[in-house]
């Protein structure tokens, strides 16, 4: 009897643990799946937010590498010495200034945060449908969201394109086995162009946001973009609605110049009546740091930028100037090509020597180095990480200023009213306190923009698509005699990371000659 | 009446018989069955004293059994003493695996077995250290002499590029942490799995090994207490051979001209300080005590086993400061209850037996960061230089306190050592490198566990030969630490200046349910063995700690004695539970044999892991091995005088490899990925989530196929039997990061797309014999092993490791080359003088344009003219070839003499412990040997300071790691028990006994055994060497 009860238990027992499915089915503690996820509103919001986070990421991010979007191309243009230590200090940067880059050694950066930044946009649009189809936004609530990420998507691009060219340009994201084709670099602007004309016509981007939103993508920044890859491009199809667009921001009477050149890069100016799109960093609660570099918070570019060993002199107004690893030499023929008295002169080569001393400037130190970003103490003192990641201050991607010369540019390149060309063109100069000029050709206008925006990564696409890159851009025109190799079409791109190649079975053609040496 | 007569009559010619039962040793054997042959229901057992009385006629036959040894027929006389004799073919030759046991004679798998006797002699506070040395394909590396500190096991190999750890077993239950729960003396044998075929019954985490330990038992008869005691003084036993002041100064002064810089020291024979680092860095003769109590027995119905241990010992290195102990307390108690047994009385429901273990282990340990570059106390010790003293006293320290006040102004607090003086700080130069005295000063972080392991199980005879047992185990672990900090400044890069605390604790539990049905019989000749098995498991945990800033009181340094408030950041908390880890098996195993001379053996097990992807939630594991028992066929008979046991054997399986981490097939949200909104000083930062990255459905177990060929001898008796097994392990399907392009735009996802090759051959040998009085016993192992990573399946297709300050990463994993392997510049001697420097050329060009006489020629490897990357090769490697332990026991009267050697050979060290960026660091004496003019040396290049071009990652840092140990010596003396029969005492031995007691080894740095993580083997950072034990103690039984 004892035993027949004892057996039963243990029959009981056998039937109790007969397994379940379910018993294998474990949650995350601290994580969703996402299809369960991605349902509600708020998690759609969050989505969005993580497809904006790679925009801060340029300046140092998923490839440990600094490639901030103003000064990688700023090295392969006439104005700017990556500087540093030695010429191994950074390699790439170094190649880079030189037109020597390898497929190894090259700026993985911008090609990896970019795709990371098309990777998170392609997601919010297709978790926009889970959150519509749950009945959670209506559908003029998701257009909005839609318009959002693939704006930012095209920014994305807009990078990828400019530096590398012919690249993979897919609007789904990929799946096994995870192969995209290489698309020409034409084939990725008519690619995107026509996507960027789509969404503009589509209405849904915002002309602007409220204050403590500002970050957002909007039309005016469609608009800039637009504008900039039609004159790279070269596109003459485009010139008129590129005019239309600068014209349509210059009429609507909302921007305006900043009074004095040098308050742009204030703090208090950010998001000001000049500024069309920034990349936001802030150094209060900063907690991006070494280990946490894609966390958000403050900059790295302008401790990169900052004048190496730099003691500022006691009582000087730039005594809050603090030392950085030097990278951001202002050539001294840069220097003089500065219209006598332009203001903008002073506030974008500092003047170290006149401000301070240096015991360790770097093997290209020229005495001058860019103003525009420079590391100040009071600039990252609120950070809670890292002090070198905790700069404040906001990369100005787009000003004013470039729709006025941008119109400019469009006006004569489309015969139009070459005396509101010249309007355009003084509103600039007025501001950097130079006389006003009669007539404008498109080299007054490219000299104007070299002085406008030097440090801020437009010159050499401008001496690219105006086809003088191969005549300025040599060893003869470096008055520093750095530069050894001359800028050709084949180094017009940067090479195509080795692993990329090697990962995508044959189906990545690399840039220019780069590897076949 | 005539038949009451004949009755009278009949039992007046019995008596009583009294008589003595003693085993081999003279030891009364308590409980022994005494039963009168032709007449089975007249029987009795013997007493406490092995005396029994029997009423039988004299002269019949008494057989005498007892559990354990063989049993005995004697007629029957008065005053009999009857001797039992061990039956050693019950006692050894039985083999635990999975979910049951096996007589060894028809084991058909690679299966090694340590026994308790073998580790009786090695003392060893974990298990896993335990097993260095005895069984062949086990290869043991001590990670460190840390008191308590792990080892780094791997059976036959390294099997995956990620977790090769093998699956550890206790009584049936899978441990996954805290091993050191386990007293060793409480092991009553450890069989390990190495074949696929044996460890094919545990399926998907297999693949590495799997590791079964078996505690002890009560053996039937009197209640046994046991008390074992030892106590111990631990030293290093080799220092580093470093310069002295004079040769530091003299170095020094060398290297800064070599630079072309002043020289430093005026007159290096003038010698005001020469300290030993080493000397104030190790505490001699740490304690180390072990006190062990335990009671068993067993009767019919109850055997019991309880076992209280207590374990303390002091590391040598900073042991006297409380940075590096160890403390633990074990209990246990196994118990089997028999509820009932009808055997006698039916076939079916006739027995029924319930087990039950339970154990509790507390430990308490404080450690030192080992083997680190990073200006721990070991390599700061190595890296001060002998003309800098530990203390500065009078006005100099006045000066220092002065100076450290005026550069780090609200951050430099002055540090005392135990003596009142104040501690002397390096000084600029010496980056993280701390005055060890320093460290000590500050207060460690102590670890505390709890750790309940219980089984139950019953097994019930259902009928015949077919059991049914179901089991239900738990690992209930509770682990934390506590530690603080009180401002401190011991070098410019470590120092705080306020006060704060840190408590952590963590939780897990594991749960397993298992129903295994079993069916032994044997028709005749066929012997046939079915189990069936059903197994649940989970192991779930959580965590949980905060941090706070700024005690009030550093006598009281808690949480809640602290005042720093989370809106300053001062004060911060996290916890949460960790991922479930669950499994559902099923499992078969069929064995047959057909009259102990053909054997076949087949296993399945199909295993549904929470880890695998949705698209392979089940594995399917199987294996087969074969066995020929030559010797019991009829046409080996003539061999018997000398050949007594051939046994071929042959396996096949697929085991699989479940540590693979969670969720890795599948996409969850992942947040952390924020960016800030806002303008001008007004930004936000706005909380994200996003995918975590690419999902593979189809992700598994990483796999490991392998063949084993074997083959058993025994010869002489069984008195010499050897071993040898062939196999060749091909892992499958390792985890990667998948190769394909980053344009994915997202973390690659994990595949299976690696593999790795091990092949290797294991020796096994044992011979014992005696000499008139004298036992004596010799075993030995040894191992080869050849490990090939196939492919890494990465996008690069390889990978490197173990980042040394300066060289950069020293390992490299690359297809075809073993895993991992050393990788450098090869060198080719000195060049000594110019025209050597200008002969090396490559089509006219110098292939090393920058070097002078006196530099390293490096070799070009790729012959294209120049030194760079390219040429780094592979230059060594930190796994042995070979590993080999060996055995030898004696026995003569009441002596007992062990010794056990142990060793590698073919493994190679890579010496990483001079910092290239400290040139102020002191060297080791060998650099004496350095190039100094034509001829001088064509091996170490000429000294210059801050030199990094002759110092680069190359063969010079390589050393050879082999090395031969005497790991244990003991002298034991039993004292008569006659004598100590007056005390009411059994058995009193007493003892002597060194560890570590010879080396003999090339290396010259502290201990050439050194691991640091699962892919990192002898790259020595400054390893905490293993100690030198003397010990003294006694084993006690009354």
């Amino acid at each position: 009897m004892k035993a027949n009860k004892i057996l039963l238990g243990m029959l009981v027992t056998l039937a109790m643990t007969s397994c379940k499915d379910d018993f294998l089915e474990v949650t995350s503690p601290t994580d969703t799946f996402i299809e369960e996820y991605y349902t509600t509103k708020t998690s759609l919001d969050e989505a969005l937010v993580a497809a904006y986070a790679p925009l801060h990421w340029y300046d140092y991010g998923s490839t440990w590498q600094y490639n901030a979007l103003n000064f990688i191309s700023e090295f392969m243009s006439d104005d700017m010495y990556p500087n540093g230590s030695s010429n191994t200090d950074q390699p790439m940067l170094q190649l880079m200034f030189n037109y020597s880059c390898t497929p190894v050694v090259c700026l993985t950066g911008v090609w990896s945060d970019s795709y990371s930044g098309v990777k998170r946009s392609n997601d919010v649009i297709k978790y926009a449908d889970w959150v519509e189809a749950a009945g959670n936004i209506t559908a003029s609530e998701k257009a909005d969201y839609v318009a959002q990420a693939r704006l930012l998507r095209v920014f994305y691009y807009l990078q990828l394109w400019k530096f590398y060219g012919n690249v993979p340009c897919y609007f789904e994201n990929l799946e096994a086995p995870y192969i995209s084709e290489q698309l020409t670099a034409d084939e990725v602007y008519a690619k995107v162009i026509a996507e960027l004309e789509d969404i503009i016509a589509g209405g849904q981007l915002k002309d602007d946001y409220p204050a403590e939103m500002k970050g957002h993508v909007t039309k005016p920044l469609a608009y800039m973009i637009y504008a900039e890859m039609v004159m790279i491009q070269n596109d003459n199809s485009r010139y008129g609605k590129a005019l239309s667009f600068m014209q349509e921001l210059i009429n609507s009477g909302k921007y305006k110049l900043t009074v004095n050149f040098q308050d742009i890069w204030e703090e208090f100016s950010e998001w000001n009546s000049e500024s069309i799109f920034e990349i936001n960093y802030f150094d209060d609660n900063s907690v991006r740091g070494w280990g946490n570099q894609l966390g958000a918070g403050g900059a790295v570019f302008p401790r990169l930028h900052g004048p190496r060993s730099f003691k500022a002199n006691a009582g000087d107004p730039y005594e809050d100037v603090d030392a950085g690893w030097g990278f951001s030499a202002i050539p001294l023929h840069s220097v003089a090509s500065f219209e006598e008295g332009d203001l903008r002169k002073e506030f974008s080569a500092f003047d170290l020597n006149a401000h301070g001393t240096s015991d360790d400037p770097g093997w290209m130190a020229t005495g001058y180095c860019l103003y525009k970003y420079m590391c100040r103490k009071s600039n990252n003192k609120d950070q809670k990480a890292d002090a070198d990641l905790g700069f404040n201050n906001n990369l100005r991607v787009y000003r004013y200023a470039e729709t006025l010369l941008n119109a400019a540019e469009l006006l004569l390149k489309t015969g139009g009213s070459a005396s509101d060309a010249a309007k355009y063109v003084n509103e600039v100069r007025a501001r950097a306190g130079l006389a006003a000029v009669n007539g404008v050709d498109e080299d007054v206008i490219l000299n104007e923009r070299r002085h406008e925006f030097m440090g801020e990564g437009k010159r050499y696409f401008d001496l690219v698509r105006t086809g003088k890159a191969a005549s300025v851009l040599t060893p003869n025109n470096d008055s520093g005699g750095y530069r050894t190799k001359a800028w050709s079409e084949d180094v017009r791109y940067l090479p195509i990371p080795q692993d990329n190649i090697d990962a995508a079975q044959g189906t990545l053609k690399q840039n220019g000659n780069y590897g076949s040496n | 009446m005539m038949l009451l007569a004949l009755f009278v009559s009949m039992t007046s010619f019995a008596q009583s018989i009294l008589g003595t039962v003693i085993d081999e040793n003279g030891e009364p054997v308590i409980g022994a069955t005494v039963v009168e042959k032709a007449n089975p229901q007249n029987a009795t057992i013997t007493d406490f004293d092995g005396n029994f009385n029997l009423k039988v006629e004299a002269g019949k036959i008494l057989a005498i059994s007892y559990v354990g040894y063989i049993t005995q027929e004697v007629a029957a006389s008065n005053g009999m003493k009857v001797n039992l004799q061990p039956d050693d073919k019950m006692l050894e030759e039985v083999v635990v695996i999975g979910y049951g046991v096996q007589k060894k004679s028809v084991v058909t798998a690679a299966i090694a077995k340590v026994s308790s006797d073998d580790l009786d002699g090695t003392a060893p506070v974990r298990m896993d250290n335990a097993l260095k040395g005895l069984a062949a394909g086990v290869n043991v590396t001590s990670s460190s002499g840390q008191p308590g500190a792990a080892a780094r096991i791997r059976v036959r190999g390294i099997g995956s590029v990620n977790d090769s750890n093998p699956l550890y077993i206790v009584d049936g239950m899978p441990i996954e942490g805290g091993l050191d729960y386990i007293n060793p003396s409480d092991i009553e044998s450890i069989e390990v799995l190495k074949d696929a075929a044996s460890g094919a019954i545990y399926g998907a985490r297999a693949a590495n090994g799997v590791i079964l330990v078996t505690t002890k038992k009560g053996k039937m008869g009197k209640v046994t207490v046991n008390y074992n005691f030892s106590q111990g003084w631990q030293t290093a036993w080799k220092h580093r051979d470093v310069l002295d002041a004079t040769g530091y100064m003299v170095m020094q002064n060398e290297g800064l001209v070599n630079a072309g810089q002043a020289p430093k020291y005026a007159d290096p024979y003038n010698v005001t300080t020469n300290t030993d680092w080493q000397d104030l860095l190790f505490n001699d003769n740490a304690p180390v005590q072990n006190h062990e109590l335990t009671l068993s027995g067993a009767s019919e119905k109850v055997n019991y086993y309880f076992s209280l241990g207590y374990y303390d010992q002091e590391g040598i290195v900073g042991g006297n400061y409380g940075h590096s102990n160890y403390n633990r307390l074990t209990l246990r108690g196994n118990f089997n209850f028999n509820v009932f047994d009808v055997t006698k009385e039916r076939n079916w429901l006739n027995k029924l037996d319930v087990q039950v273990n339970l154990s509790y282990a507390r430990v308490k340990n404080a450690g030192l960061d080992v083997n680190s570059q990073w200006g721990n106390e070991i390599g700061s010790a190595l890296a001060l230089p002998p003309v800098i003293a530990p203390y500065v006293t009078g006005q100099d320290a006045q000066d220092q306190i002065d100076y450290y006040s005026s550069t780090y102004p609200e951050e430099y607090v002055p540090m005392y050592g135990d003596n009142g003086e104040l501690l002397n700080i390096p000084g600029a130069g010496f980056n993280e490198m701390a005055n060890p005295l320093a460290s000590f000063q500050l207060p460690a972080t102590n670890y505390w566990s709890h750790k309940f392991v219980s089984n139950f199980s019953a097994t019930l005879g259902i009928w015949d030969g077919l059991k049914y047992r179901v089991s239900y185990s738990t690992d209930m672990s509770f682990w934390g630490n506590q530690s603080y900090a009180t401002p401190y400044w011991i070098s410019p890069t470590k120092h705080r200046n306020y006060s704060s605390t840190s408590m952590e604790s963590d939780r897990g539990t594991v749960w397993q349910l298992e129903n295994v049905l079993s069916y032994d019989k044997t028709f005749g000749a066929h012997t046939v063995n079915v189990v069936l098995g059903q197994s649940a498991f989970e192991n779930s945990g959580w965590t949980l700690g905060a941090s706070r800033n700024n005690l009030k009181d550093y006598n009281k340094p808690w949480i809640n004695a602290a005042t720093g408030l989370a809106a300053d950041g001062d004060r911060d908390g996290w916890g949460g539970p960790g991922v479930k880890h669950t499994m559902s098996s099923l499992f078969a195993r069929l064995s047959y044999n057909y009259d102990e001379r053909y054997m076949v053996q087949g296993t399945i097990r199909r295993d549904g892991s929470s880890r695998f992807g949705t698209n392979n939630k089940y594995g399917v594991f199987p294996s087969v091995s074969l066995g020929w028992n030559v010797m019991n066929e009829k046409f080996m008979k003539s061999t018997n005088d000398w050949l007594n046991n051939l046994k071929v054997r042959f396996s096949w399986g697929k085991n699989g490899n479940d540590n693979i981490g969670d969720f890795r097939y599948t996409v969850l949200t992942q947040g952390g990925n924020n960016y800030g909104f806002g303008m001008a000083g007004g930004e936000k930062e706005i909380t994200s989530s996003k995918a975590s990255g690419l999902s593979n459905p189809d992700l598994k177990w990483e796999e490991s196929e392998q063949y084993d060929f074997g083959v058993d001898f025994g010869f002489l008796n069984n008195k010499v039997t050897f071993t040898v097994d062939w196999f060749k392990k091909k892992t499958n399907g390792m985890l990667k990061d998948m190769n394909i392009p980053s344009y994915v735009g997202e973390s690659k996802p994990i595949g299976n797309v690696g593999d790795m090759e091990n092949t290797g051959i294991e020796f096994e040998l044992g011979y014992k014999f005696n000499i008139s009085d004298a036992k004596f016993q010799i075993k030995g192992n040894a191992s080869y092993l050849k490990n090939k990573l196939i492919k890494l399946g990465n996008a690069a297709g390889f990978e490197t490791y173990d980042n040394v300050s300066n060289l950069g990463n020293i390992s490299r994993a690359e297809a075809g080359e073993p895993f991992p392997y050393f990788w450098g510049y090869k060198t080719d001697g000195i060049f000594q003088n110019w025209e050597e420097v200008n002969a090396y050329t490559k089509d006219g060009q110098l292939i090393q344009p920058d070097a002078r006489p006196g530099y390293v020629r490096f070799v070009d490897v790729n012959d294209d003219g120049v030194i760079d990357d390219a040429d780094r090769t592979k230059i060594g490697k930190g796994t042995p070839d070979w590993t080999f332990g060996a055995t030898f026991n004696a026995a003569w009267k009441g002596f007992d003499f062990m010794m056990f050697w142990q060793g590698t050979y073919g493994n190679d060290i890579f010496d990483a412990t001079r910092r290239l960026d400290l040139p102020s660091i002191n060297l080791p004496s060998w650099f004496l040997g350095r190039w100094t003019g034509e001829g001088t040396s064509d091996k170490y290049p000429i000294y210059i300071q801050g030199d990094a071009t002759n110092w680069q990652a190359s063969d010079l840092y390589i050393h050879d790691g082999s090395y031969i140990r005497l790991k244990n010596i003991e002298l034991g003396y039993t004292i008569p028990e006659f004598i100590t029969k007056k005390a009411f005492i059994s058995r009193l031995r007493l003892f002597v006994s060194a560890e570590n007691l010879l080396t003999f080894t090339k290396y010259w740095g502290f201990d050439p055994e050194i691991s640091s993580s699962a892919t990192s083997c002898g790259v020595d950072f400054g390893v905490y060497p293993q100690p030198r034990t003397w010990r003294v103690g006694f084993n006690l039984t009354f």
